[in-house]
């Protein structure tokens, strides 16, 4: 009955503004897309109907869901397992682990697919597009699964040991099936970034409707039939948005009672220890071990010759660092500013209105970067002239692109807070945003930053869109990787690689740390 | 502080009603304990009062000034003056003690702290716990440090939600004491929603009795578990013995002999009411009105036993007897069962109660 009468509070002029703002940000994210739209049927219903009929599309349409329906199951498995064992057994040098395994996420997928082209030949094609995609997005189910674990009443477990189970029956019918909305998020973000995943496919040389657009965008200029190539990641994005919402049902795991005031037990792992290392050295292996090895191998394995023009390059780096950082933050602090309203409609207002507002930032993956990218600098030239060309539009870009995660980020930190202390804050004169900022806001910090480190993250890795808006007298580490990586000097692009496995370890680092701190959460995955 | 008072106020969430016609005041200084189960409407009552929530009818006034109406008037929580103590206390995990006690205070005295210690000194904190994090405070202490936050403001209202659930019974009486004396010294107007019959007996200046969204009785804890409204009333606020009898002029004749009652102006076929401590077991011999009765079993409670009986003249009526530890008779002992003080009599449904 509390549940009930919390959902439905009395709503003032706060929350009609709340309302506002939400919505305004569904709009913000959806722009790109209905501009696209727009752009398709821009040019006749004939350039759809083409791309839509070419013979290729078929099989581009198999590379592009084989690519999720592969790597999602094995980022479950990595993601579950690795999470279970830091937190819940008594696995050495844990804090560790819990670092080694996040960091994949925020090394930048382009530096990564290179590293595997340059492995091997075996693995271009979908061997290394789904290996790809598995090794370094199982850190996004990894980290929501394990604070979901952390969250778990311990006495649930008690009880089933109790009822007779032994340890590994409590982890497959009382554990695994409360990891359920965590684990079917972490699996959502991943499959609809693999959809429109392309940077990193370009080095492999798998085809995909991303590689496809790419190429009508790079060859013909063809803007609406890279528009009309849209319309399938839009359709398979919307299909996914769904399949998840249908498998989740109605899986809201909300703790019942405040159960045990104690975290849980960590188990033993005795024989099994040097295994389960082994495993978890292997994963790491793969997803940090082969990017920074083959960025040493550059380094050390060229010609003086390539090193000579390499060197020549260096007073590039740090006008591309300066750059890469400040799009990061601004980018990661424009995600936080429009995820919050979004993220607290959902947490504390239940109902149709804020669902649809929370799926709708998720559409923001039903587009390949360099297509919003390309829908964005459209709807500048042609609607707000002051913004094309300008740094404030890449800004928003990126910002629109990753927003997800910020919203993800900031849902699970509100979803611990209680709602008793709000209601406290206003029983003592505080307005509702002097509530927010006096309470809630200083509480969801360490949400606040895990949605920026995420966000900054993936900034590193984009570069479509720096492509198509960085304005034309910035250049970006990535941008300049991507200049140096076609000459055969491979080393002159190492130089711009260390510096993003830099960042991106440190952003690991930040991730970490911060979501160390982060408690036991109550109230996880709301509807 | 100032007088609470709803009138008519109903709540429905779609087509489940969940308070109706709720009719309170609660006078000037006084604390009113609202009793009901769980699932009764207490919390929606009280987040009614407090504003988080609107009445579909009925109005709410604070000191005379409506705050809550059915036609659209809404006073904003955080502008009704309203103190408000959380199940558990609900203390910024993020603030020390003293800056969770100055929340409400405006800038100016938040930072000069007299205030502040005024309200830990009223629940019986010392300065010394002003820097401690909530995490470092025991059950008790979070709860006092609630109240403290709640009155530092000096609301028109308080309202405790549930303020002692989860203490163990020692603690429970201490943190009582602690709020009873707070609230007093406060003179505070205050609602305390409980599930717990001993508590708002021993609390509520006056008591009030919420069952399915209604309330069923308001009275001072002394009507209210004497002369209950009707049986439901009676068996919620404590145990009762239910002998069927026939009353005439405040004299009710019934299993257990010749019975006094106040209902003076209720005849005919009745249920009669009778508090297992009215129940004396007296010996057999001698005594002249006694009605003898077997000792079938015990329930130990430490200083008082409830002693279960069979009359030997109508074996059917299960009859328990509230005794001290000292004078508890073994079973298989025969007994007799004198009642002392007036029972409470329930015209029999269909009966005529007219005398």
């Amino acid at each position: 009955m509390v549940s009930v009468a919390r959902s439905r509070r009395h709503r003032d002029g706060a929350t009609t503004g709340l309302f506002a703002i939400g919505a305004l940000v569904a709009i913000l994210v959806l722009l790109p897309i209905a501009i696209t739209v727009f752009q398709a049927l821009q040019g006749g219903t004939s350039a759809i109907s083409d791309a839509l009929r070419a013979s290729s599309s078929r099989r581009l349409l198999l590379n592009t869901v084989l690519v999720p329906l592969v790597a999602t199951p094995i980022c479950a498995v990595i993601g579950v397992g690795g999470a279970w064992f830091v937190e819940r057994t008594r696995l050495p040098a844990r804090r560790l682990w819990a670092l080694l395994l996040v960091a994949p996420l925020t090394v930048p997928l382009f530096v990564t697919s290179y590293a595997w082209a340059t492995l091997g030949v075996s693995l271009q094609g979908f061997v290394g597009a789904a290996g790809i995609i598995a090794f370094s997005y199982y850190p996004i189910v990894f980290l929501l699964v394990a604070v979901s674990l952390r969250g778990l009443d311990p006495a649930l477990e008690d009880s089933a040991r109790s009822l007779g189970l032994n340890p590994r029956q409590v982890f497959f019918r009382v554990i695994l099936p409360q990891l359920r909305p965590a684990l079917l998020g972490g699996l959502l973000l991943v499959a609809l970034d693999a959809l429109v995943e392309f940077d990193a496919f370009v080095a492999l040389r798998f085809q995909t409707f991303s590689l496809d657009i790419y190429a009508q965008y790079r060859l013909g200029f063809s803007t609406s039939g890279a528009a009309a190539l849209s319309f399938f990641s839009i359709v398979l994005c919307v299909v996914f948005l769904f399949g998840e919402a249908w498998l989740r049902g109605d899986a809201n795991y909300t703790r019942v009672s405040h159960g045990a005031r104690r975290s849980a037990v960590r188990y033993e792992l005795g024989k099994w220890t040097l295994p389960v290392v082994a495993c978890l050295a292997g994963v790491v292996a793969i997803g940090v071990g082969i990017p920074v090895g083959m960025l040493i191998r550059w380094f050390t394995e060229s010609s003086s010759a390539a090193l000579s023009t390499a060197s020549g390059n260096l007073q590039y780096l740090w006008p591309a660092s300066r750059t890469t950082i400040l799009l990061g933050l601004a980018s990661a602090l424009v995600a936080l500013v429009m995820a919050l309203p979004v993220a607290v409609l959902a947490v504390r207002y239940g109902g149709r209105f804020s669902k649809l507002v929370e799926r709708s930032t998720y559409l923001s993956f039903a587009l390949p970067d360099l297509v919003a990218a390309i829908a964005l600098s459209y709807g500048a030239v042609h609607y707000a002239r002051f913004l094309y060309g300008s740094f404030a539009l890449i800004v928003f870009a990126e910002a629109i692109l990753f927003i997800p995660f910020a919203v993800v980020a900031m849902r699970a930190t509100l979803g611990q807070i209680e709602p008793a202390l709000e209601d406290s804050a206003r029983a003592l004169g505080a307005a509702p945003l002097a509530a927010f900022r006096r309470v809630t806001l200083p509480l969801a910090r360490p949400g606040a930053v895990a949605a920026i480190v995420l966000v900054f993250a993936f900034s590193l890795g984009d570069l479509a869109t720096a492509q198509v808006l960085l304005p034309l007298n910035l250049y970006t580490l990535g941008s300049e990787f991507q200049a140096n990586s076609g000459t055969v000097a491979f080393a002159s692009a190492a130089p711009f690689a260390a510096v993003l496995i830099v960042l991106s370890m440190a952003a690991a680092w930040v991730l970490m740390s911060s979501f160390g701190t982060v408690r036991a959460f109550t109230d996880d995955e709301r509807g | 502080m100032a007088e609470l008072r709803c009138t008519a106020v109903a709540k429905s969430y779609g087509a489940r009603a969940v308070l109706q016609e709720v009719d309170l005041v609660v006078p000037e200084g006084t604390l009113t304990a609202i009793l009901g189960a769980s699932g009764s409407g207490k919390t929606t009552l009280l987040r009614l009062i407090i504003g988080f929530i609107a009445p579909d009818r009925g109005t709410i006034a604070i000191d005379g000034s409506v705050v809550s109406a059915a036609d659209g008037l809404h006073v904003a929580p955080d502008k009704r003056a309203v103190g408000y103590v959380a199940q558990e206390g609900a203390l910024f995990p993020h603030l020390t003690v003293a800056e969770n006690v100055a929340f409400g205070l405006p800038r100016g005295e938040r930072r000069s702290g007299a205030r502040t210690s005024e309200a830990l000194e009223l629940v019986g904190l010392g300065s010394d716990y002003a820097a401690r994090r909530p995490q470092e405070l025991s059950g008790g202490e979070q709860r006092r440090v609630g109240l403290a936050r709640a009155l530092a403001p000096k609301p028109r209202v308080v309202l405790l939600d549930e303020p002692f659930s989860g203490l163990d019974a020692h603690l429970r009486a201490e943190t009582r004491a602690a709020v009873t004396a707070a609230l007093a010294a406060e003179g505070a107007t205050a609602v305390l929603v409980t599930h717990d019959q001993a508590e708002a007996l021993s609390m509520g200046r006056e008591v009030a009795v919420l069952r399915s969204g209604r309330l069923a009785q308001t009275a001072t804890p002394t009507v209210l578990y004497r002369a209950p409204v009707d049986l439901d009333v009676a068996r919620f606020v404590g145990d009762a013995v239910v002998v069927r009898g026939t009353a005439r002029s405040g004299v009710v004749e019934c299993a257990l002999g010749r019975l006094s009652t106040a209902s003076v102006d209720v005849a005919g076929t009745v249920e009669v009411m009778i508090r297992p401590e009215q129940i004396q077991l007296v010996p057999t011999t001698g005594a002249g009105d006694a009605v003898p009765a077997d000792v079938i079993g015990h329930e130990y409670y430490g200083p008082d036993v409830v002693v279960q009986l069979r009359l030997r003249d109508d074996a059917r009526v299960p009859v328990s007897a509230r005794t001290f530890d000292v004078a508890t008779p073994d079973a298989g002992a025969v007994v007799g069962v004198v009642v002392s003080g007036p029972v409470a009599v329930y015209p029999l449904q269909g009966s005529s109660s007219a005398a």
